[in-house]
Order: C-alpha cells, then structure tokens, then sequence
C-alpha cells in the first residue's frame, strides 16, 4: 500500500470537510454579539484557511517548493 | 467619601451566580490577553526563523532531506477536525445537548492525542532516519524542533486542559448559564490550531 496516496488523499477529504464545517459554524456565528464571539469568528475564518492550504498541500499543488518534499 | 465594597464570594448577597456575571468579562479579558502573550511569543520564534531561512542561500541547509508533506498534511487534517468537533462541542453544550458535547469533546481529545503521536511520529523519523536533531542540524533543526517542539506542548497542556474539563462537566460543575472554562477551552484549542496552520505553511510549504 502507498501511505503517501493514503495519508494525501485523507487530507484532501479531510481538508475540504473541516473548510466546509468551519464555514458553516462562521455563519452561524455572523451575528452573534460579545467580544469571545468575534474572536471565535476570527479563528473560524483562519481554520478554514487552513482547510484551504491543507487541501492544495493533499493534492500536491502546494509544498513543491524550498523546504518541502 | 464614596467607599466601593467588593463583592466577594460566600458573602455577597446575590451569590456566586452575581459574582460569576460581575466577573466574566474580566476573566475573558485575562484569558485572551493570555492568548496575545503566546501569539506574542510564536511571533518572535517565527520571524526569527523567517529571517534566519532568508539568510542562507540554500533551503533546507545540504544534507538535510526535505520534509514530508503528505503526513504533515494528513496529521494536520487531524488537528483542524479537532478544532470542528471543539466547536460543536461548546455549541452543544450551549443548546442543552449533552451527550452530543461530551462525544464531541472525547472526539477532540483523541484527535488531539493523535497529533501528538503523528508528532512523535514525525520526530522519530527525522531523528533516527534522516538523522535531523535539534542541537545538530543547525538553524533548520533548531528552528523546526523548537517551533514545533513549542506548539506540541501546547497541544498536550490542552488535551489535559480539555480532559479536565470534560471530567468538570460531568461533575456539574458548569451550567447552561455558567460555562466560561469551556469558552476558554475552545478559545485555546482554536488558537493551537490557527498556529499550526502557519508552522504547516512555513516549514512544509513554503
């Protein structure tokens, strides 16, 4: 068995379930008031940027470059 | 002369309920002041690094093999679902439903675990295998063990921290209207994870 196709392809999923999951969760959460909620918000929005890279790294569009393999 | 009394618990007339509504905001305030200190503290460790890797003409120094993406990507699929299942776990708890929050919050913990046995993982490898050390690998090891080294010892003080208080939970010792320990819980999670997505950018991505 290939574990870097398995372990790609599980943060590619895995990557496109958590951006979906926080996007959902940061729209909930648009309009509820109180300074933890905002921070929430700001978290949300940079997890499902994280999303986003993890997915580019899982499909090996990313980390082709200087340090990475 | 006007003369402030402070309240004080056991004494106060309304109660520790009064006591926990007077306080809260200061205790978020202190609690995410705490946040600025770390993020403060991973800043300087990454700007140190950043200008370190843009001084040497060839990145990662010779002799030393390049990092292995697809398991950092797969181990921080782990670390970002935990910081889902948090979430849901502090909105469960919200909306009343208790054994949704405490499979969500058991979910993170062991996905916390997880990442931190990739991370050994990942640290055996690179000691053993590629022979990469913290003291013997120059800049690139000591800026990589130390980063990472850092934000996976936050990540154990928060699976402990989570652990306490699920077992917390359980006792009763929050209520639908009383549950700052569990904001501050998903405050701290959501932070370990949104330092992870710049160390999984700038050591495996970049």
């Amino acid at each position: 068995m290939n574990w870097v196709i398995v372990e790609r392809s599980v943060a590619a999923v895995g990557s496109v379930v958590v951006f979906v999951v926080a996007v959902i969760a940061l729209k909930n959460d648009w309009k509820t008031p109180g300074i933890e909620n905002h921070v929430f918000k700001i978290m949300l929005g940079l997890l499902a940027l994280g999303g986003i890279i993890a997915f580019l790294a899982g499909i090996d569009v990313l980390g082709r470059f200087g340090g990475a393999a | 002369m006007a003369v402030t009394t402070v309240p004080h618990a056991g004494v106060h007339d309304d109660g520790p309920d009064q006591l926990y509504v007077e306080t809260r905001e200061l205790r978020l305030q202190g609690f995410l002041l705490f946040l600025v200190s770390d993020v403060v503290l991973f800043s300087s460790f990454i700007f140190a690094y950043l200008y370190l890797r843009n001084t040497g003409n060839v990145w990662p120094p010779p002799g030393i093999n390049r990092l292995d993406v697809a398991f950092a990507a797969f181990n921080s699929m782990v670390l970002f679902g935990s910081g889902c299942t948090m979430h849901y776990a502090l909105e469960n708890w919200k909306h009343n439903n208790f054994v949704k929050y405490a499979w969500c919050m058991i979910a993170t913990i062991v996905l916390g675990a997880m990442f931190l046995g990739g991370q050994g993982y990942e640290y055996t490898t690179l000691y053993f295998r590629d022979h990469v050390s913290w003291g013997g690998s120059g800049i690139f090891g000591a800026s990589f063990f130390t980063l990472t080294g850092m934000h996976g010892f936050h990540v154990a003080v928060g699976v402990v921290y989570l652990t306490v208080l699920l077992l917390q939970s359980l006792a009763g010792t929050y209520t639908k209207d009383k549950f700052f320990g569990l904001t501050a819980g998903t405050l701290y999670w959501h932070f370990v994870d949104v330092i992870w997505v710049v160390l999984f950018s700038i050591f495996y991505l970049i």
